[in-house]
């Protein structure tokens, strides 16, 4: 089986196919940080699903093959959540409703849902990251673009709100 | 504590998958294929007004010198053999539709 690396490699060299491959590699990896990062929402996590994959593609050329492409795929997954939820935000308060604008489908463990749902979103991204995919502080720093002792703190302000 | 690592041990254990694993990356590969396709009629579509452009200021930095070509071309032409061509031809018209209302005149 070729590595994303390779698969990467491939796609730039024309090969569109492959990116099909890795699509369908890292689409419930993908889906399913959606669905934590969201709280169970599905709709909102397809979403983020497919503006992940269509911003690595359009960015491909800048990944560096000596990091893991998870990693990266990681990074651009959590920004294409903030963008989006910036999005839904914005149209939220132009828009002054009693119904949210998509229906959360709490098809997981809804006690997780429960339990980050009190998280600002980025306390919300780092605690699963740490918690759930037990990525080292280090790696989040990399993957939400902040300072180590921003995530550490961050992580510490997260437990104490859901003690 | 205990009953919050109880949850996330829990969260962990589940794996979410995509729908139409298939499908979903058709879907990605066409909408990739898509934008390729509108930059590059976008990118066509500048190189065409570009050289749209640089064909009409061209030719609107000449257009006096083609305009005046143009007038005396054309009195040249009124004055000479147009006018004579002109005369011609319409006689020979007349001539001809006389003939033809006259049948017994050509057939007899």
């Amino acid at each position: 089986m070729e590595t994303d690396e390779e698969l990467v490699k491939r796609t730039l060299s024309g090969e569109t196919d492959c990116y099909g491959v890795l699509v369908q590699r890292h689409a419930d990896y993908l889906f399913g940080l959606g669905m934590r990062l969201t709280a169970g929402n599905r709709e909102f996590a397809e979403d983020i699903s497919q503006q992940s994959f269509l911003r690595v593609y359009k960015y491909l050329k800048s990944f560096n093959p000596k990091k893991k492409f998870k990693q990266w795929l990681t990074g651009i997954a959590v920004n294409c959540y903030k963008d989006l939820s910036n999005k839904e935000s914005q149209y939220l308060s132009l828009e002054v409703i009693d119904e949210p604008s998509y229906t959360p489908d709490l098809g997981g463990n809804t006690g997780f849902f429960e339990l980050i749902k009190p998280l600002a979103e980025d306390e919300r991204t780092i605690f699963t990251l740490r918690y759930v995919y037990e990525y080292q502080i280090d790696e989040i720093a990399e993957v939400v673009g902040l300072k180590s002792g921003t995530v550490k703190s961050k992580i510490s302000r997260a437990l104490e709100k859901l003690r | 504590m205990n009953q919050l690592e109880a949850v996330i041990e829990k969260e962990k254990g589940i794996s979410y998958s995509q729908r139409d694993k298939d499908l979903f990356s058709s879907h990605i590969l066409i909408l990739i294929h898509q934008e390729q396709e509108s930059k590059k009629f976008i990118r066509k579509l500048c190189l065409i007004l570009f050289l749209a452009v640089g064909t009409l200021s061209l030719l609107f930095s000449q257009i006096s010198e083609i305009a005046n070509d143009f007038t005396v071309g054309l009195s040249d032409a009124i004055t000479g053999d147009i006018l004579t061509t002109v005369v011609f031809s319409y006689g020979l018209l007349f001539a001809l539709l006389a003939l033809l209302k006259k049948p017994d005149f050509i057939f007899s």
